[in-house]
Parts: structure tokens; sequence; C-alpha cells
């Protein structure tokens, strides 16, 4: 028989238990892995971590309410290439300026949340209002859209970003960059949304039991249509983000970023059933992933380890799911 | 009347031009051109080159864009076969997948002809190529050059980031460069793949290196539009141009740019313009099966060596080094001045 106070320490321990994960797998790298153990290091996690990270927030979400949006990856690449032609000073980049400068930064998130938010909109209108499987849908934008950057880039790249989106990408605040600031924020403010208001509350019911929901007179509809138009503008600022981190866009950037993005929803606890989920524990799994990228690159490994290490992980982090299930249920 | 028979035969004339005029431009045939991706600037210009130059000698081009997947590849090359087109320009996703669609096509009595990317497993019709190891020998040497310059001799630090690993376009850059570095003891290669050829790992890589080694003397990227994403990472590290010594290689537009601007030091051109005009020169020959002749050839003003190798008539076009004293040629397809004049077979 265990007490209260061992039953909370054990339940804490299981729905925490990707931080724990990312505390070892750190403390064995910098133990074993030279130049590892430094702040320009843990800081570059962060900053790398930053990409993937904002798309899984959307991702996430969508996933939560009991879908699938295999859209994002493209919808970033077309919300960095739209920003790198408008701002970009070079290549196929147009170069527009804007009075006071500074006013190119608000405008080219919005710009690209816009985007983003648009396709997501499609998206969710063609599985809500037509019944159409997320899958098929998203997977057709995620064909669609890349065809799209490279369409309206014509294979080529923009270069050189306006000087004070540059600005977020090279400046730093308290070792970590500004850019790793952001996705720092967006997922405080997505894990108070997700957590303390009626919205977040009704898309994890929607993803546990849509039906229910409905019966209880909630609007399913419109809150999966929202989630499919969350994940598309919080993709659209990740790929304005990439944008930034990368000095403008070529039509190949993000590629492979999606499964990356899936791999730190699983690893980060959300069920792929739906309604299941916590955003505190994808931010640790993109940062474990972007700690084993760091860890292979330092150590030299062939790249190839990297994808087979990250299976691996998925996999465990799968199983490990349902360890962590049969132990609630045992504690139940 | 007389108005009305007047209109009647003016319009049987000009109905007669209309129906001579394509008789009289009559195309040689269509040449399929198997591009293997269109993410990156070599290839979206090379279709622009190729179609181009192929017009200029009398064919119809159609491009096939593989996407860089062997497969969709593998199946383009077998439809196009049973479209009995006059020639294949194959760029091949994989060097070795490719093989028995090249052999099925010439099967078929349908030439191949490899563009950029040299196939020696089977042979071809032809064969127009920089040559990748070749590409990676000309960064050593320039590298060679830089440390030199740098430290007295040639001795330092190397980051080597590749492109995607299982594209043998990277190793074989690595395999020249790295063969002609080995002499050198004083000299430490740090090797790492940008997988997927994707701009955001190359950012990655360098920012993690310049970290954990920030005496790195020097950086050679296997692409020019993986240096944008390092340039970026270096500025995000505080540096400035000059800090530390760049090269790459393919010769993009945005390599071109990080040169006037002192980031790169030097680009290793691949001679794209003159790769697609030896295609189109020797086009007609491939096509009516005429021996081509082995020697130096102009092309685009360069000279040009074929050879008979094993695998067919090969062409090869010396890469050039792009540094900021030359950069500015109209020559190097970065400048993206295609040539204005019309390409003449070779007789």
């Amino acid at each position: 028989m265990i007490s209260p106070f061992q039953r909370a320490l054990i339940e804490f321990a299981l729905d925490n238990l990707v931080w724990f994960m990312l505390v070892f797998v750190l403390a064995i790298f910098s133990l074993t892995i030279p130049n590892f153990f430094q702040i320009g290091i843990f800081a570059n996690i962060v900053e790398q971590s930053t990409f993937v990270g904002v798309m899984a927030i959307g991702l996430a979400i969508v996933i939560i309410a009991g879908h699938m949006d295999l859209s994002v990856e493209s919808v970033a690449a077309l919300s960095a290439m739209i920003t790198g032609i408008l701002f970009c000073s070079h290549g196929i980049g147009q170069g527009y300026t804007l009075t006071p400068a500074w006013l190119v930064i608000p405008v080219a998130a919005l710009i690209a949340i816009f985007v983003g938010g648009v396709i997501g909109a499609m998206n969710g209108w063609l599985v809500v209002k037509l019944q159409m499987n997320a899958f098929i849908v998203t997977l057709a934008s995620y064909i669609w859209v890349r065809g799209l950057v490279v369409a309206i880039s014509g294979g080529r790249s923009a270069q050189d970003l306006a000087p004070p989106l540059r600005f977020i990408g090279i400046e730093t605040m308290g070792f970590i960059p500004l850019i790793a600031w952001i996705a720092i924020i967006c997922f405080v403010v997505f894990t108070f949304i997700m957590g303390r208001t009626p919205f977040g509350r009704h898309v994890t019911m929607i993803g546990g039991n849509a039906v229910a929901t409905f019966r209880a007179g909630i609007k399913v509809d419109q809150l999966v249509l929202l989630t499919f138009v969350l994940a598309g503008a919080i993709a659209g600022l990740a790929g304005l983000l990439l944008a930034i981190r990368t000095s403008g866009a070529t039509a190949n950037l993000g590629t492979g970023m999606l499964f990356n993005a899936f791999a730190a929803v699983v690893i980060g606890g959300v069920s792929l059933k739906g309604g299941v989920g916590r955003l505190p524990g994808v931010y640790a799994g993109v940062l474990l992933l972007s700690s084993i990228h760091t860890a292979i690159n330092l150590m030299g490994l062939p790249a190839h380890y990297t994808q087979v290490i990250l299976g691996a992980l998925v996999l465990a982090a799968v199983l490990l799911d349902t360890v962590k299930l049969s132990i609630k249920q045992m504690l139940a | 009347m007389n108005r009305i028979r007047r209109l009647l035969i003016s319009s049987l004339a000009l109905t007669a031009i209309g129906l001579a005029s394509p008789a009289l431009a009559q195309s040689k045939g269509t040449i399929y051109y198997m591009v293997p991706t269109l993410l990156d600037e070599f290839q979206t210009e090379s279709v622009s080159a190729i179609e181009k130059f192929l017009k200029d000698v009398g064919y119809d081009a159609i491009t096939l864009n593989a996407d860089n997947k062997t497969d969709l590849q593998q199946s383009q090359m077998n439809d196009t076969i049973l479209l009995k087109p006059a020639a294949i320009v194959l760029a091949a996703v994989d060097f070795n997948a490719l093989q028995p669609s090249i052999e099925k096509a010439r099967a078929a009595g349908i030439p191949v002809i490899e563009f950029d990317r040299q196939i020696t497993a089977t042979p071809s019709d032809f064969t127009s190529v920089a040559g990748t190891i070749e590409i990676g020998q000309v960064a050593a040497g320039e590298i060679q050059r830089l440390l030199k310059e740098k430290n007295g001799e040639v001795k330092g630090k190397i980051l080597q980031v590749l492109g995607d690993p299982a594209d043998p376009y990277s190793l074989d850059i690595q395999k020249g460069f790295e063969d002609k570095m080995k002499e050198f003891a004083g000299v430490t290669i740090i090797s790492l793949p940008a997988l997927q050829w994707a701009p955001e790992n190359a950012g990655t890589i360098v920012s993690d290196q310049m970290v954990a080694n920030p005496d790195i003397d020097l950086i050679f990227l296997h692409a020019a539009h993986l240096s944008v994403a390092a340039v970026a990472a270096l500025e995000a590290k505080g540096k400035k141009p000059g800090d530390v010594m760049m090269i790459s290689s393919n010769g993009a537009p945005v390599g071109l740019d990080l040169i006037r601007k002192g980031w790169l030091n030097v680009e290793v051109e691949q001679p794209l313009y003159a790769q697609a005009a030896a295609v189109a020169m020797f086009a007609d020959k491939v096509v009516n099966k005429q021996e081509i002749k082995a020697g130096t050839y102009k092309v685009l003003g360069l000279d040009s060596v074929v050879t008979i190798e094993a695998w067919g008539p090969n062409i090869k076009i010396p890469g050039a080094a792009i540094t900021k004293d030359n950069v500015d040629e109209p020559r190097f397809w970065g400048n993206l001045k295609a040539p204005a004049d019309k390409i003449v077979p070779v007789e």
C-alpha cells in the first residue's frame, strides 16, 4: 500500500518523465562528450529547438483535438519564402522597406501568421465542413504548398533579410538568442491557453470524446476548425523564425522538419489518439531531440545515426507512455 | 464578286503559308531532360540553359523533375522510353540505381546523355560533366593556398559541411577534397553532413562547431546555398566577414553575393552553362549515332576535353575558382547571364 505522498510523487515523476530524460541525457553528454558542457552549447540547443518547437505547438494542439496536420512543414516553408521574397534584398528578394524600419517585424509576423492561418483554415474547412479525413487533407496540403514554394520562388533563393529582422536572429538576452525567447514565450502562452482556459479544456475534451463533448453543448466543429487555423498560423510563425535564422529562404528550407515535430510531440507525451498531452512536455521533447542532434554533431558521428536514434527514441517514448498508463491504472 | 474571290484567294494563301511555316521550322525531335530536383538553383538554371541551348540546335526540350526520388526518376525513364524521344538527357538522382534504366533506353534505340552526374558503370552515348571529384580537388587547392597565406604553411582546422549523406554528388566532392588534403598532417578536417541539403541543418552544424571548436580556420561547404545559413550562424556568434575563411562549391548566385560581401573567399564553380552547351553541341551526333572524336573542343570559350572512356564519349569542362577578383565575369552561371549567342552544333 502506498501513501498519498508516494502516489503524488510517482504521478509527478510520470507526468514529467520527458524532463527527467532530458536532464539525464544532458548529464551523460556533458560527462562523455568533449566540449559539450558549456553555456554556448546549451544556448545552441535552445536556439535550435526554436523552429521545430514552435511548429510542434500547433501540431500538438491539433493532435490533442483528435486530428492530424501534416502540412505544417510546407506551411512554414511558404511563410519563410514569402517573407524572404518581400523583405530580402538579394536573390529573388524584392527588398521592401518600411518606415520606421522596425515596422518590418510586426508586418512580417502578421503576413507569415496570416499565410499560415489561411492554409490552416482551408484544411480545417475541408475536415470539418466536408468531413474529409484530416490525414489526407493535410497530406495534400503538405504536397501542394511545397509545390507552391517552388513555383513562387522558381527554385531560387532569397538572401539578406532586412536588418531589423536579422537583429532577432543575432542578438541574445541572458545568453539565450532572442529568437529562442520567442519560442519560449509561445510555449508559455499556449501552455496557459491549453491548461487554463475553456478553449484548451474543450479541445482536450474533443480529442478524448468528440461526441460526448458535442452533447455537452460545446461547438465541436468551430473549435476543431480553430485548431487547424492555429496550427497553420503557428507554422507560419515558425517559418518566419526559420527565415530569420537563415537570413533568407531556399526552396528546400525546413525539409524533414515535420518528422522532427512529430517525434517531439510523441516523445513529449501527446497521445496520437487525442485528448492527452501537455505542451511543456512537447518542449522537453524538442530540447531532447536538439540535444541529441548537437551531441551527434560534436561527436562527429555520421548523420544517419541521428535518424536511427530518433526512431529509437520515438519507439521508446511510445513504450514508456504505455508503461506510464499501466502504472497510472494500477495507482487508480 | 471579284472582291470575294480576292478575299478567298488571300485566305487560301495565308492558310498555305500557315501550314508551311511549321514545316519550315520543323523540330529535329524532342529531347527529355531528367532533372533530379528543382530545389536548388543549379538545377533550376540547368533547366533554362538546357532548354534554350537544345532549342538553338533545333530540338524541343521537355523537362521532368524527379524531386530527388530515385524511384520516381526510374518511372519517368520508363515512361519516356515509351514515347520514343530523340534522346534523353539524364542528371541522375542516384548514379547506380539508374543504370538499368539507361540500359533499357539504349536497348530501345534511344540515346542517353549524362549531364552533370557521371555514370561509369554502364555505357552512355555522351557525358558532359565538370567532375565532382575534381570540384573537391579544386577546392583542396584553394584551401591549401588560403591556409598557407594565413598560417605560413598548410596547417589548421577545417570544418567540412557536406550535403545529404545519401547523395553521391557530395560524397564525390568529399573524396576529391580529402584525397588531396591527406598529405598535410597539420590539417584537421571535421566532416559533418547537412541532412537533405537543408540550409538550417548546415547553420546548426556551424553554430555547434564554432562553440566546440572556436579555432576553426576555414569552413568548406558543398553547396553555396548552405553557406548562406552558415554565414547567418557566424553572424549570430558575433563574427564578421573574414574572421573565418569560407569556401563553397557549385557557383550559385548566393555564393557570388557572399564573395562580394567578403564572407566567402572562394566559390568553386560548376560550369553549368558550358556543361549544358556541350550537350547541345553534340546533340546531333548523339541523336544520329555519329562518331564523337576525342580531342579538345571550345565550349563557350572554355577548353574542354573529350575522351573516349569505357562508358562512352566524355567531355570534361574545367571548373573555375571564383574569387573577389573575377566574381563579376558573365561566364559564371551564378551571374545568371546565359550566353545570348546561338549554340552551333559540332561538325
